[in-house]
């Protein structure tokens, strides 16, 4: 079971940390809050697993991209809030344009449909 | 992997909260949906998953991933190698030969070059010895004299002491021995920080005169003559002839060898010291130069600020004693003095095992290079998952220090193995011999080099996979991308690279002990002026009460000889005061009637040998001209002397050398030269001789001499026959340095042939390697190359223009390996000059013959691949596109 996680957060890796950056961007925010910020944005495509989540937060915050402290919400319950660091900020900021990057690359390969051959 | 982590149980309850309030969110969105409670709970549960799963995978970030990353690494190296165990046995095993000699040789070093010597303030002792290069003499034993005026005018050292060793005879036991001692003033043992086990060491007045005759033992002959009598304080033993009380026993670790002390009388080491009496008059003598000083500077006093000193003071003894001009007196520091001229030698040799290692550390590159080939597709997938470079690194790193780490024990057993056999073996003149073995210097050094090694040759395979192309790996599948189709190493750089650097590598070493070689066929070949075979020698010494005159002394080696050479298989029989190839020496100045030495010039200094009639003959030593010896030249008759060819030539170059006369000094009478005789390696092979003066030993009679027997047969069969006639003359004479002429000859030679032994070892290495690798990457640029060669072939290519291909592609490498190479080791030999022998350090031939060879190994190693390729079957290798 265990390991099924773990594959899981690999192939996320990298993708699902830029987004948790971006998310913060606007606001601290708790985990679940994330989580529900990114599947509003990305028009309920991406659906964040939070076996994937909570592993990256907790990686984010070591990483010391992020900061984390408990408060209370609204409802009166204690959750963990995370913020985007000054390094986080600046992690973000050279991600966005290596994704800019890699997509355009990508684009570029595949081409406009039908092109496609095989050498 | 979490025990690093201080204040775990808390996090952990944390991580529970906040899933707990995750869930909690989630289901009261649910609600107000409009989901009841209990289903929302459901629901949102189930999005979840399962809680104790993330929480597990979550609390994974906080260890410390590094080393988790590590033994990830590590497991997955172990993994990669067990998958190709052949590969990983070749790569172990040329590492653990190439770490195996590095340590061996780091062991030797670290013995005799980094440990410090078994002495307190031992970096602070130094020897003081008497230097006249101008004259001929490199290194001699100061004087009494000297010694007073260093002791009283120095401002360097806080304590110096006077020693004399010599064999004497131990009497008053069930038979008599040979000992060695040292006599020596009270400061001595002190300054060697010798501690008494019984009684006590030499009061500081008890080297003045007239005081009673003590004696300390060492351990050794205490145990080994006395058989560790408890009760020997006070016991009176008798020391050629003299009764002395023991005062002392030292302990059990102190030892003082001539490696550290050389003593004039060439003792192999002390086994009891006397103290050394010097009155008003013995201090003002500076005539007997046959005493060791040694001196301990003050402390912060540098060998430089000493050696100014002293200076002065033999600037001083040179003008009052009128010495020659080159005359000085030299300060060198004990360890120095002990480890002397190996020092380069064992250098050279660790320099040469560097080398070796480098050179498996390129193959074993080029080994795991192809296995990166094949490994391109595994890489590529790990970094479409996201790895990243230097996580990448790092995991091939971690592999290749794993495969060096187990190299490494690996030559840990080498190493002991090879270290075995060189106390075996016992090369000769190796200084602190019984100190070389393995201890935490050594295996923190096997360690460091281990893993340096696993550095160097897992950088190329990293930095190579760290730029794998993902595309084309990925496409290929499988497949190499690399070089498919070329069958050119110019597509490979880092592969052909290496290879050159490993072929440059090899042709360094090779000249090296090809120069060695060469040095030491030179030298076997040099005529040591005798006739080795069928020689027995062995020293014979008389001294006492019965040998005062020197008619006894005369009488007594007559006595033997008779008897000696009557002995069956005996067919001829000598005595000499100092035999060559032995450290016996004698030397001093001569005057040459009608001679007068230029008045800048130094005094007439020569090498005085006191030899018996038969001693040419025995020893086969050519007479040149005019007679040898003869029974009738004795005390009664006219003095006569021989002159060896070195100094004929130097004064009478006409030839008419006998019927001259010369003598020891202005009270001496003149001695009649009555022939020349031909020049003998006193010093051995390497060395030149001095000019040599004999004298008939009827006349000038030595207690001490050599005698040599030529043999019809085995000389070692009539050892025990001449050592009982010895004894039958005097019973108390010792016996000592029993060696057959052939042996010393040998011996001789030990250095060099060690030094050389282990650089051609070291080279021979080098070569299999430098193959190894140039077949290596031959092989894998034909299995690369297949398709290409396939297609040439298919278009009507010759299979012998496939041959000439592949030769071209791997002799073009070999041939700027070797062209680098040749550059590199003329400026690395330089470093050799002082171990060579009649061998320029830049031999053209020997270059020329190492760099025909290795061209020759390389063609050989081409010559497998290039058939491999030659019978390539088109249709088979274009099946497989």
């Amino acid at each position: 079971m265990k390991q099924r996680y773990q594959n899981r957060i690999e192939l996320l890796q990298g993708t699902l940390d830029l987004l948790i950056l971006q998310t913060l961007r606007w606001g601290a925010q708790h985990g679940y809050g994330i989580a529900l910020a990114i599947r509003a944005n990305s028009g309920d495509v991406l659906q964040v697993d939070t076996g994937s989540l909570y592993p990256a937060l907790h990686r984010l915050e070591r990483q010391k991209l992020i900061a984390a402290e408990w408060k209370t919400s609204e409802n009166n319950q204690r959750v963990r809030v995370y913020r985007l660091s000054a390094t986080g900020k600046k992690k973000l900021a050279a991600e966005r344009s290596r994704w800019a990057q890699i997509s355009q690359a990508i684009a570029g390969i595949l081409g406009p449909a039908g092109e496609e051959s095989e050498a | 992997m979490k025990f690093f982590w201080g204040d775990g149980e808390k996090r952990k309850k944390e991580l529970d909260e906040e899933i707990g309030s995750h869930l909690q969110m989630a289901a009261r969105d649910r609600e107000a949906r409009g989901e009841s409670p209990a289903e929302a709970r459901v629901a949102a549960l189930r999005e979840l998953g399962n809680a104790g799963v993330i929480q597990d995978v979550t609390r994974d970030q906080w260890s410390w991933t590094w080393l988790e990353n590590l033994l990830q690494d590590l497991r997955y190296g172990a993994r990669m190698l067990m998958k190709n165990p052949g590969l990983t046995l070749v790569i172990v095993l040329s590492l653990a030969i190439g770490i195996g000699a590095n340590t061996a040789i780091f062991s030797v070093t670290s013995a005799l070059l980094l440990k410090p010597l078994p002495y307190p303030h031992a970096d602070r002792l130094a020897l003081l010895w008497l230097r006249s290069p101008g004259i001929g003499i490199p290194q001699d034993w100061p004087s009494p004299g000297q010694y007073h005026d260093i002791k009283t005018q120095n401002h360097v050292f806080d304590d110096t002491a006077i020693a004399i060793g010599g064999s004497y005879t131990l009497t008053g036991l069930t038979k008599a021995m040979k000992v060695d001692g040292i006599e020596g003033s009270s400061s001595l043992l002190n300054m060697f920080g010798a501690k008494p086990l019984l009684g006590r060491t030499f009061l500081p007045e008890e080297d003045r005169p007239g005081r009673p005759d003590s004696i300390v033992l060492t351990y050794g002959l205490w145990q080994q003559a006395f058989g560790g009598d408890a009760n020997i304080l006070g016991r009176s033993v008798t020391i050629n002839g003299k009764p002395r009380a023991v005062v002392g026993v030292l302990r059990a670790d102190f030892t003082l060898s001539h490696e550290v002390i050389p003593t004039i009388g060439e003792i192999d080491k002390a086994e009891f010291f006397l103290p050394l009496p010097l009155d008003a008059k013995d201090e003002a003598n500076y005539g007997p130069e046959d005493y060791n000083i040694v001196a301990r500077l003050k402390p912060g006093v540098t060998t430089r600020q000493a050696q100014a000193d002293i200076d002065i003071i033999a600037a001083r003894l040179r003008e009052e004693k009128h010495r020659d001009r080159s005359f000085t007196i030299s300060v060198v520091p004990l360890m120095e003095q002990v480890v002397g001229s190996t020092r380069s030698s064992i250098l050279i040799l660790l320099g040469a095992v560097a080398l070796v290692l480098l050179i498996a550390c390129a193959n074993v590159a080029n080994l795991l290079l192809s296995r990166a080939a094949g490994r391109q597709k595994e890489i590529a997938v790990r970094t479409a998952l996201g790895a990243g470079k230097s996580r990448l690194v790092m995991q091939l790193l971690t592999e290749s220090i794993l495969l060096s780490v187990l190299g490494g024990a690996a030559g840990l057993i080498i190493a002991s193995w090879s270290l075995y056999l060189v106390h075996a073996i016992h090369p000769g003149n190796i200084p602190r011999m019984d100190e070389i073995g393995m201890d935490f210097r050594v295996l923190a050094f096997t360690l460091a080099v281990s893993i340096i090694t696993g550095i160097v040759f897992g950088l190329a395979p990293a930095y190579r996979a760290s730029r794998v192309d993902l595309n084309a790996a990925l496409k290929a599948g499988g497949r190499s991308s690399r070089g498919s189709g070329g069958l050119n190493v110019k597509r490979d750089k880092l592969r052909g690279a290496l290879v050159i650097a490993e072929l440059a590598v090899s042709l360094t070493l090779l000249a090296g002990a090809g120069l060695l070689i060469r040095s030491f066929v030179r030298l076997v070949s040099v005529p040591p002026g005798f006739n080795t075979d069928h020689v027995i020698s062995m020293q014979v010494s008389v001294r006492g009460p019965k040998y005062t005159q020197e008619a006894q002394i005369a009488q007594f080696y007559q006595n033997l000889s008779e008897r000696v050479r009557n002995l069956p298989g005996v067919t001829a029989q000598g005595f000499v005061s100092s035999l060559p190839l032995t450290t016996a020496v004698g030397w001093g100045p001569l005057e040459i009637e009608g001679y007068v030495p230029p008045a800048n010039q130094p005094e007439l200094q020569v090498d005085k040998r006191e030899a018996t009639p038969d001693y040419f003959h025995t020893m086969q030593i050519p007479l040149i001209s005019g007679r040898a010896f003869s029974d009738s030249d004795t005390g009664k008759s006219g003095q006569v002397v021989l002159i060896d060819q070195k100094m004929a030539e130097r004064f009478w170059p006409h030839g008419d050398a006998v019927g001259k006369r010369v003598r020891h000094n202005e009270h001496d009478t003149w001695k009649t030269i009555v022939g020349v005789v031909g020049v003998v390696k006193e010093y051995g092979l390497d060395t030149d001789t001095r000019m040599v003066v004999y004298f008939a030993h009827a006349q000038v009679t030595e207690m001490t001499m050599y005698l040599v027997a030529r043999t019809t047969n085995d000389p070692v069969s009539v050892t025990d026959a001449i050592i009982e006639q010895v004894h039958a003359v005097e019973p108390d004479a010792p016996v000592y340095d029993v060696a057959t002429m052939q042996q010393r000859f040998h011996d001789s030679m030990a250095r060099q042939r060690f030094a050389t032994a282990m650089l051609a070892a070291f080279a021979c290495f080098a070569l299999i390697l430098a193959a190894v690798g140039v077949y290596g990457v031959m092989s894998f640029l034909v299995a690369q190359g297949t398709p290409d060669i396939a297609i040439r072939m298919a278009l009507g290519a010759q299979r012998r223009s496939i041959l000439s291909l592949v030769f071209q592609q791997g002799m073009s490498l070999a041939l700027i390996g070797i062209g680098a190479g040749l550059l590199g080791a003329l400026i690395l030999t330089r470093v050799m000059a002082g171990l060579l022998f009649n061998v320029s350090a830049t031999d053209p031939l020997t270059f020329a013959g190492v760099a025909t060879l290795l061209t020759l190994v390389a063609l050989a190693a081409c010559y497998i691949p290039a058939r491999r390729a030659m019978r390539v079957d088109p249709m088979v290798a274009l099946r497989y596109e």
